[in-house]
């Protein structure tokens, strides 16, 4: 398990989900680093500029949390170009959404993206669910950043929570 | 002991007073008894009674047992019917299990319909485009068609005019023929001529010959005469008769030596005449000669000429045999494609119809759904606004309903626009002739309060009629104007302009415009903060905003409702902007 700080990197137009995401990643008990964006542009510029005048690359995240509807550039569009870029198809995308449909859901997993979560209405089952998502990351991370983390089956694709214990259910 | 005396003197006591009360018991048996005996006198008459009673009841019930027996028989049957009942009911119930399976089925079907025709609208929309392409086809055929009637025309006309020309230089030939034939007449003429004079030529020749010899005899009579002369002369002296006899013989010898000297010259002066003529007529032979190799050149090169008319007559009419027949296949063609378009008519009258009602089940199903959704989404607004002013909450507790209540206002929001969005799109379309001044200030009485606002200006002087869907069209341009406004820089007064013009179809302002086909322009062209240019496809599609939501509000349904609004003209519209540039709407439709 990776005892150095997880990176997050949250990308989400909603102020509120925002903060929901922030008080869920506040009571974890991994040393967390998180950084939000607010729209696709955003994510791509933040994910591919670099500091000019030392002309370092990014730092990129450990984890990503994608929202699919945002303004400018949805989340299914950083995806498809996420990993296209070999440089940026390396860490764990994790998809966000209020509503599921399975054709959606099928067409993510085919574009590579880790898990798919569907944001639960009731705000404990939400952070819950993204605690228990988190900790499952940081097992599933390798020891250094150069390896490929493996996508998970297609039944295992999508996280939902019920009662105290994640359930990687296919719906 | 007095315990035990006690207790004999208290069972006595009980065995007497148990006596005593069986003697009442046994009195009370008496009367009993007595009772019990009128009881059985009466229940003797009773009993009586009763067997005339049962004798009575006997015969009913002999009598009800028949009837039993009837209503045995009858329940048989009965039992027989219901029996029979129960097997149909239960065929009733397999049958309506079959009906329900077949309803299921119907349903799924109606689902695979519903399907299908969207399918088929699809294809519809691809068939109507293809029928487009065959159109054009058919057009740039039928074209083709008449342009090869043409060729085929000129080729006709080409061939007359080789026909004509053949027939002339036929005539030529003929011409020529016979100037040959005359030539070769001349020929063997001159040929003859040329026999006589060659023949008057031996003839002057051997008579030439013969004149020389007989030139030579005189020459040799001559010198025989002079010697005799001299012999004479030397006679003379002694015959001087003689003399004058052989003197005068020698003047007439020599006359006629000058006389056939003469006629020498004569001959010679015609001999060199007949060989000039001979000279003269030899060049004329070689002249001939020389015009006959020609000639027959020419007739060469015409006989030529003529196998080469002749091979592209015959090329021209295997082409022509073969625009033939591919003018029928054409036709044929055309036939078929008639056929075809007859019957995509029909479909597409079909799915028309379909299309109306399934638009009218679309609107019914909106609007309730629109309904039914409002309602709960009222509820949470309300007790929202009961807790927030009922309930003491913390200020993080008031902040969190807050955040609530602007999110159901989104919702109510949403649920407007979908509704005016659907109403856009399935209601029926009436044109009529409008005034687009007249438009315009309507929305601007509308906006009034936020132009004040924003001390806006809207310069809309350039505006003439045009054959729109009115109401629709106010939706078109409240949307535009109060974008314009609404994203309008902090601190410069919103400018918008909008005009319109009829201009002509130009495939450089959009492959979609028709050319030379007249169309209504209108422009929007606000001083706002604009957009950048590779978004202005992305703003025109079902709730697609630039910003979050707390930035500028509304729900990115805005531009959508306009596009529609915009193809049920059978326009296009396009946005042009840079950031801080403002932006500018071009909007274009067919005119008539």
């Amino acid at each position: 398990m990776n005892l150095k700080q997880l990176n997050i990197l949250l990308a989400d137009d909603d102020t509120d989900d925002c903060l929901f995401f922030k008080e869920a990643v506040e009571e974890l008990l991994l040393p967390t680093h998180l950084t939000t964006v607010n729209d696709g542009e955003q994510l791509m510029q933040h994910l591919t500029h670099e500091v000019r005048a030392q002309n370092i690359s990014p730092v990129l995240p450990d984890v990503l949390f994608l929202d699919i509807n945002m303004p400018r550039k949805n989340g299914k569009e950083c995806l498809a170009e996420m990993k296209l870029n070999s440089k940026l198809k390396h860490f764990p995308v994790i998809m966000f959404s209020t509503s599921y449909e399975k054709e959606v859901v099928n067409q993510l997993y085919k574009n590579g993206a880790h898990y798919f979560i569907r944001k639960p209405p009731e705000f404990l089952i939400f952070k819950k669910v993204i605690q228990q998502t988190l900790t499952l990351i940081a097992l599933e991370l390798p020891g250094d950043k150069t390896g490929n983390i493996t996508q998970p089956e297609r039944e295992r694709f999508v996280l939902t929570v019920q009662n105290s214990l994640i359930d990687q259910n296919s719906i | 002991m007095s315990k035990i005396k006690n207790t004999d003197e208290g069972e006595l006591a009980i065995v007497r007073a148990e006596l005593a009360f069986q003697k009442e018991e046994k009195e009370k048996l008496a009367n009993e008894l007595i009772i019990a005996r009128k009881e059985l006198a009466f229940q003797k008459e009773e009993k009586g009674k009763r067997a005339a009673e049962l004798g009575i009841a006997n015969i009913e019930l002999a009598f009800q047992k028949k009837e039993k027996g009837k209503r045995a028989e009858e329940l048989g049957i009965a039992n027989i019917e219901l029996a029979y009942q129960d097997e149909e009911k239960g065929k009733r119930a397999e049958e309506l299990g079959i009906a329900n399976v077949e309803l299921a089925f119907q349903d799924e079907e109606k689902g695979k319909r519903a399907a299908e025709l969207g399918i088929a609208n699809v294809e519809l929309a691809f068939q109507d485009v293809e029928k487009g392409k065959r159109a054009a086809e058919l057009g740039i055929a039928n074209i083709e068609l008449a342009f090869q009637d043409e060729e085929k025309g000129k080729r006709a006309a080409e061939l007359i005019v080789a026909n004509k020309e053949l027939v002339f230089q036929n005539n030529e030939k003929e011409k020529r023929a016979a100037e040959l034939g005359i030539a070769n007449e001349e020929l063997v003429f001159q040929n003859e001529e040329k026999e006589k004079r060659a023949a008057e030529l031996i003839i002057a020749n051997k008579e030439l010959a013969f004149q020389n010899e007989e030139k030579e005899k005189r020459a040799a009579e001559l010198s025989i005469a002079n010697k005799e002369l001299a012999f004479q002369n030397e006679e003379k002296e002694k015959r001087v008769t003689e003399k004058d006899k052989r003197a005068a013989e020698l003047i007439v010898a020599n006359k006629e030596l000058a006389f056939q000297n003469e006629e020498k010259e004569k001959r010679a002066a015609e001999l060199i005449i007949a060989n000039k003529e001979l000279v003269f007529q030899s060049e004329e032979k070689e002249k001939r000669a020389a015009e006959l190799g020609i000639a027959n050149k020419e007739l060469a090169f015409q006989n030529e000429e003529k196998e080469k008319r002749a091979a592209e007559l015959s090329i021209a009419n295997k082409e022509l045999a073969f625009q033939n027949e591919e003018k029928e296949k054409r036709a044929a063609e055309l036939i078929i494609a008639n056929k075809e378009l007859a019957f995509q008519n029909e479909e597409k009258g079909k799915r028309a119809a379909e299309l109306i009602i399934a638009n009218k089940e679309l609107l019914a199903f909106t609007y309730i759904s629109s309904h039914d959704l409002q309602e709960p989404l009222r509820k949470i607004q309300t007790f929202a606004t009961i807790l927030l002013e009922n309930e003491t909450l913390t200020e993080n507790g008031k902040y969190n309903f807050q955040r609530m209540q602007l999110a159901a206002g989104r919702m109510q929001q949403l649920i407007d626009d979908l509704l005016a969005f659907s109403r856009i799109a399935t209601t029926e379309l009436k044109f009529d002739k409008t005034d687009l001044k007249l438009i315009i200030e309507e929305v601007k009485a509308e906006l009034k309060d936020t132009i004040q606002e924003k001390h806006a200006t809207i310069e809309a002087t350039e505006l003439g009629t045009a054959n729109i869907i009115a109401f629709q069209f106010r939706q078109l341009m409240y949307n535009l104007i109060s974008n314009a406004l609404k994203f309008s820089q902090p601190d410069v007064p919103s400018h918008i302009i909008i005009k319109s013009e009829i201009i002509k179809g130009n495939k450089s302002i959009s492959e979609k415009l028709s050319m030379g086909k007249n169309y209504c322009h209108i422009t929007v062209k606000d001083n706002g903060i604009g957009f950048e240019s590779h978004f202005s496809e992305r703003i025109f599609e079902v709730f697609q905003k630039l910003h979050g939501k707390e930035v500028y509000g509304g729900t990115g349904i805005g531009l959508a409702i306009v596009k529609k609004i915009v193809e049920n003209h059978n326009g296009i519209i396009i946005a042009t902007s840079e950031l801080k540039k403002g932006a500018t709407f071009d909007i274009y439709f067919p005119a008539d």
